[in-house]
């Protein structure tokens, strides 16, 4: 049985993908986050938002249309993530 | 003697404790994560509860020199420890301890008024064996799910700290024994256990919050 994701699992995922697996130098559209990420419209709009306040994600506007790219501060965050991920999973926990 | 062993096996729990909540609160500080806060907050108090046993011994053998140390020191230490397990267990979400029948609840209620009689120590002990016992069962769980080898570490160590909860509070019916001693010695052998998924955690690849 798959278990529900965390917040932070969801973050980990959408920061993931705009660094490892976007389809252009512009960045990742709403609509591929969506699909890579698997997770709702509605939802990932204020994550997004939320990711762009901080400084983890930055919007660029191509074409009339908004793309993410993850920022240096996001990097960091991302690689903090990781560390800190599998530090909590050896305890039997998920960040 | 006795004394000293536990006075530097105390100081061992204490820095144990110390170094893992602060790896802790450095991930929390990174990532704002509630686990790694609830795991400051366990290992920050399991670290104090050894030091405030640590610090009456210390007390008693270079002042006051009576060879034993104030009960309620001891009671103090193992109820700020109790916090930390409390922590712990509840990092694996508590709320599949209690029964949710109203009959089970009444019933599980009975053993409370049963050892109100028996000292506070007795019943913190006993709570804490509880906490980590559920910890150590939630964390073969987690095992279970991800195949990470530090989590059967991890469990492991909870058990360790459990089954020295256990004899600390065995320690009552024989108290000339070397049971204490045993006892620290075993929850030390679980820190140490609970130590291993720190040393995995590549320290000079993360950038620490300016504020620490």
């Amino acid at each position: 049985m798959s278990s529900y994701r965390t917040h932070m699992q969801i973050i980990g995922d959408i920061l993931l993908t705009t660094r490892d697996d976007t389809p252009d130098e512009q960045g990742a559209s709403i609509t591929y986050l969506i699909r890579k990420a698997n997770i709702s419209h509605g939802r990932i709009s204020k994550i997004l938002n939320n990711l762009v306040a901080q400084g983890l994600l930055e919007q660029t506007n191509s074409t009339g249309a908004c793309k993410y790219k993850i920022s240096n501060v996001g990097r960091e965050f991302l690689h903090a993530y990781n560390t800190f991920n599998k530090f909590a999973d050896g305890y039997g926990l998920t960040i | 003697m006795e004394l000293f062993l536990e006075n530097i096996l105390n100081l061992v729990g204490f820095v144990v404790g110390l170094i893992i909540g602060t790896i802790s609160y450095i991930g929390f500080r990174n990532t704002g994560s509630p686990t790694l806060f609830r795991l400051t907050l366990a290992f920050f108090s399991i670290g104090v509860g050894f030091f405030i046993m640590w610090a009456g011994q210390t007390l008693d053998i270079f002042v006051y020199k009576t060879g034993h140390v104030e009960r309620w020191v001891q009671t103090l230490g193992i109820a700020v420890q109790t916090v930390g397990y409390f922590f712990i267990a509840f990092s694996h979400t508590i709320k599949s301890f209690f029964p949710k029948s109203n009959y089970l609840r009444s019933i599980g209620m009975v053993p409370l008024f049963l050892i109100s009689f028996i000292s506070i120590e007795n019943i913190i002990r006993s709570i804490s064996f509880i906490l980590l016992a559920y910890g150590a069962i939630e964390t073969i769980l987690s095992y279970f799910a991800s195949r990470r080898k530090t989590a059967i570490l991890v469990a492991g160590g909870l058990w360790a700290l459990a089954i020295g909860e256990f004899l600390g509070w065995y320690y009552f019916v024989f108290p000339q024994s070397i049971l204490n001693v045993v006892s620290i010695s075993t929850k030390i052998a679980g820190l140490i256990m609970l130590f291993i998924p720190v040393t995995k955690v590549p320290l000079t690849k993360i950038k620490f919050d300016e504020n620490i």
